[in-house]
């Protein structure tokens, strides 16, 4: 393992000697106090204390190990996010989140994330100690789905269904995870690190810390490996190729040897520059490289197997609108494919889809990251039966090409940080837009209050972010626009092209672009 | 084929500025300029942030208090800078709305008396109901078990609906720092309130109180509205329900009696969740199936005799090599049951003499001692049952008083009597109405 400028934190793999590194940020003093994870037998305590007694690194730190998260504008109602490796969930588990939820009356929603989870708000800490260990007795569980952890694991919405899948990701990301959350898996990364697995033509992933991409060789499927994807306030990228191609049985393995290498090489000086793009850049890539395949040896893993490739892989197209009823691979059975505007759900809802899901399909539902959500297995002879059901009203199979492929952040009314209502504005420009316009097919737009861009505006073909612009001498909310993201076989990130247009003007705006770049046409005057 | 990313980098000019030690007021840049964004993620990070230059740039008007740059000073704020800005805001609530909720989570006693004094009374007249609104669940964040009245009064009591949905918030955020007598019973008070949100709010927030159970399956016979019913019953439904194991005495060979039978059924019903049954008779071992999650064994022995005392614990450890288990104290020494003995003998004693227990032999000081104590709650001698039958033909006889068997099911007591009392008044206590249903109740409310 080469010397490099990058610290480390035990001083492993030859780093700069700790006498001479930057001190440590705030966040990872407090980190390196106690495992957030220890908390979770205390959470009965904590609740019987009140959350404003805790201290601020246990209440917005800690807490998150468990994916307890204290939000500053709702303080006192908590969000709790889960971990659904491939975005898979039983109608049995959402029972239970349904009921969470509804219990939480005007204050409990859940959101469909834009990494196939979900995300439950307006807990009480009171709630935890017996939401842990109603989600541990079916199944589910939210550790480390926040903060400097490995987050959700995605796949292919699709997997094991999908008649154009390369191979079935529900055991490899299911077998990561379990390796991850096990008790060689990292504890105290520098930073978030995102993992994917693809499976098919359309999975676009290059927007992952870590991304696995189905490829041949030597006409054996497996995997080209893809790193350092991620977005931010300060620097967006798409992951690059590691130079390499493992089996798919090698995956976990590897995961781990990644992810304890990020942990113990990767920056805790400055978090805006930690996640992992920044350790291969200080690395080198070869370099990089070489340490993760060292670091694999010491787990025991055959490095020296490794097969070195530059890149190629067989993901060629942008993922397709999954809404809609679609043949599965197994004959006579469906998916069928609904948009939940913006990804929220209410308790109503999510028990509907319970219904839904056991009455028609499987009891199997899954969720994308388009935020949109499954039924799967449906016999052919059951799907008109179910696209008459009450929910589809609100949760259509046939949404506008606008909605369907609409993907949003929180947005300010659960996030300090956004500059917008990004989930009420989206629906309410878009649906304004439907009535508008007439497009020749779906159109990716993402949504996002703050340049921190959890929505992920670079990926849209139309990204939009919150922005405040000055209108008639006054300060209104505003959104800056993006264009030009591409998911497809070329993928490019969007680029700034207006500045700050006042929400009130967007669906001008939004309506002239579409028809001027996007080939829309005007209801009124196609008709 | 061999495909790598297009030109990926997107320069964005989002670096946040480095910043001086302390930032001054006066350099943050106006609602809606570019850099304004970047600028408070930068003073975000500035720890310790000297405070006292913001608050007085708020406080003589050099800055307006937005939402953007009171998130910022929120993580950094003490409760003398909480107080200053919610004082700012007492004078000043039209200019910040997001203001108290975003400072005022300090706990602390000075800004718990501060939110109590501008609470108490309407604010004596100063503040509106949407003030009120916004500063109640910052007083349920205080969790001061003395601020639970004012709380208690002002969502039960008359008043504009956001006012008083406010005040529940209070309540619930406050949940476990409140008296939880008092508390249920607003709670169980409030489900039946006119206002269905009100009332669906209180539910949930009793469906989150220890044995929970209990105060939800009392609502259940009120007259609730439908929305908040159905809502009751899902949180019913959610509820951890342990399995009932009751054990009794039983005759012959672990035979029990259709009325004990016919009322575990009942129970089960009325629980949703199993309920066993078994006898001390039974010879065969006990049940060898897991018996779920979580056990509660019901003794339903009416006397502390060495059944109580030595079979029950004995089962009990036994149980416990296959999981947890809840041991509960005998029935007899369970006031509800007592007072419903009361009950039934005052009943009993309405047109004739106050009737008699007639008892199980039974010996030992604790047993002397549980007779005496039930003669005094029932206001009834406890009299033992003579051996010979003679003796019993001629008790039975007595003009004194009449006679009740203190036995629960059908027995050769009861059975015995029935030819010297008649069926009525030979009766066991489960055959008795209203005893029958309030053991019910008492066993339905059971964690």
């Amino acid at each position: 393992m080469s010397d490099s400028p990058v610290p480390a934190l035990d001083g492993a793999g030859g780093a700069t000697p700790l006498a001479t590194q930057p001190p440590l940020t705030k966040v990872e003093l407090a980190k390196s106090s106690f495992c957030g994870l220890d908390l979770a037998a205390r959470l009965d305590e904590l609740a019987s204390m009140g959350w404003e007694s805790l201290d601020e690194a246990t209440l917005t730190i800690h807490l998150k190990w468990l994916g307890i998260f204290f939000r500053p504008v709702t303080p006192g109602r908590f969000m709790v996010r889960l971990r659904l490796p491939n975005g898979l969930i039983s109608a049995d588990q959402l029972e239970v989140l349904a009921e969470v939820v509804d219990r939480c009356g005007d204050h409990g929603s859940a959101d469909i994330t834009t990494r196939q989870n979900i995300q439950l708000r307006g807990l009480l800490l009171e709630d935890m100690a017996p939401l842990m260990n109603c989600l541990e007795r079916v199944g589910l569980t939210s550790r480390q789905s926040g903060h400097d952890n490995p987050r959700n694991i995605t796949g292919n919405p699709l997997a094991g269904i999908d008649p154009d899948e390369f191979v079935d990701t529900r055991p490899l990301v299911g077998a990561i995870q379990n390796v991850l959350l096990g008790p060689d898996g990292p504890r105290n990364l520098p930073r978030k690190f995102n993992v994917a697995v693809g499976g098919a033509p359309d999975s676009f992933l290059l927007h992952n810390d870590l991304a696995y991409l189905p490829a041949l060789w030597q006409g054996e499927l497996g995997f080209t490996v893809m790193v350092g994807g991620f977005f931010s306030a300060q620097r967006n990228e798409l992951a690059i190729p590691l130079g390499l191609w493992l089996r798919a049985d090698e995956l976990p393995l590897f995961t781990l040897a990644v992810l304890r290498h990020y942990e113990r090489r990767g920056d805790r000086t400055t978090r805006q520059r930690s996640r992992v793009m920044y350790l291969i850049e200080a690395l080198g890539i070869d370099a990089y490289r070489d340490e993760v395949l060292e670091t694999l040896r010491s787990l025991g893993g055959g490095a020296g197997d490794a097969v070195l490739n530059d890149g190629p892989h067989l993901v060629s197209r942008a993922p397709r609108d999954i809404c809609g009823v679609h043949p599965q691979k197994q004959p006579g059975l469906c998916w069928v494919g609904l948009n939940v505007p913006m990804g929220r759900l209410d308790s109503a809802a999510l028990y509907r889809l319970v219904e839904l899901a056991r009455g028609y399909g499987s009891g199997e539902l899954r969720f994308s990251e388009s935020q949109n959500v499954l039924i799967v297995d449906v016999p052919t002879q059951r799907v008109a039966a179910l696209l008459e059901e009450p929910l589809l009203r609100r949760f259509p199979s046939d949404p506008g090409p606008l909605l369907a492929e609409a993907v949003s952040c929180t947005g300010n009314h659960y996030c300090g940080l956004a500059l917008i209502p990004t989930k009420s504005t989206a629906l309410a420009v878009l649906q304004e837009l439907e009535q508008r316009l007439v497009l020749p097919e779906a159109l990716r737009n993402h949504w996002t209050g703050c340049p921190n861009a959890c929505g992920q505006p670079y990926m849209g073909q139309i990204g939009l972010m919150g922005a405040k612009a000055r209108k008639e001498g006054q300060m209104v909310e505003a959104v800056k626009i993006f264009l030009g993201g591409s998911m497809a076989d070329d993928p490019q990130l969007a680029v700034l092209y207006e500045k700050a247009v006042p929400l009130s003007d967007l669906p001008d705006v939004l309506e002239t672009l579409l028809v001027e770049r996007f080939g829309a046409s005007r209801r009124n005057t196609s008709a | 084929m061999v495909r790598r990313p297009g030109p990926s980098s997107v320069p964005v000019p989002l670096l946040a500025p480095e910043l001086p030690f302390e930032p001054d007021p006066g350099a943050l840049p106006a609602p809606g300029h570019a850099d304004r964004w970047t600028w408070l993620l930068s003073l975000r990070r500035q720890r310790p942030l000297v405070l006292e230059p913001w608050l007085l740039a708020i406080e003589v008007g050099q800055l307006e208090p937005e939402a953007d740059l009171l998130a910022v000073l929120a993580d950094q704020l003490d409760a003398d800078a909480a107080i200053r800005l919610l004082r700012f805001w007492l004078q000043n609530p039209e200019r910040s709305p997001s203001l108290p909720n975003l400072v005022g989570r300090v706990r602390d006693t000075a800004v718990a008396d501060l939110l109590a004094a501008a609470l108490a009374d309407g604010g004596e007249g100063r503040l509106d109901s949407v003030c009120q609104t916004l500063l109640l669940p910052l007083l349920g964040h205080q969790r001061r078990s003395g601020d639970f009245p004012l709380l208690q009064k002002l969502v039960l009591q008359p008043g504009p609906r956001q006012v008083r949905q406010s005040a529940l918030e209070g309540l619930i955020l406050g949940l476990s720092a409140w008296p939880l007598p008092a508390l249920r019973s607003t709670l169980v008070s409030l489900a039946s309130d006119l206002d269905p949100l009100l009332a669906g709010a209180a539910v949930d927030a009793l469906a989150r109180l220890p044995n929970a159970r209990s105060p939800l399956s009392l609502l259940e016979r009120s007259s609730l509205e439908a929305s908040v019913a159905e809502r009751l019953q899902r949180r019913l439904r959610a509820l951890p329900t342990s399995s009932l194991l009751l054990l009794v005495h039983g005759r012959a060979d672990g035979f029990i009696p259709p009325d004990i039978r016919s009322l575990a059924a009942e129970l089960e019903q009325r629980r949703g969740a199993p309920v066993r049954l078994r006898a001390l008779t039974d010879p065969s071992p006990l049940p060898p199936e897991p018996l779920g999650d979580s056990l509660s064994l019901i003794p339903l022995f009416l006397l502390p005799g060495g059944h109580v005392r030595h079979d029950v614990p004995a089962i009990a450890t036994a149980l416990r090599r296959q999981g947890p288990v809840r041991l509960l104290p005998f029935l007899g020494a369970w006031p509800c049951w007592q007072r419903a003995l009361a009950f039934e003998v005052v009943q009993g004693a309405a047109d004739r003499a106050r009737p008699r227990w007639l008892h199980h032999p039974i010996a030992g000081r604790l047993a002397v001692r549980y007779l005496a104590h039930l003669e005094r709650v029932t206001g009834a001698a406890c009299i033992q049952t003579p051996e010979a039958h003679n003796d019993l033909v001629a008790l039975a006889g007595d003009q004194r008083g009449g006679l009740m068997p203190l036995c629960l099911g059908a027995s050769r007591l009861s059975e015995c009597l029935v030819p010297l009392l008649g069926e009525a008044a030979a009766a066991p206590l489960l055959a008795r109405p209203a005893l029958r249903e309030g053991l019910l109740q008492a066993l339905e409310v059971l964690p």
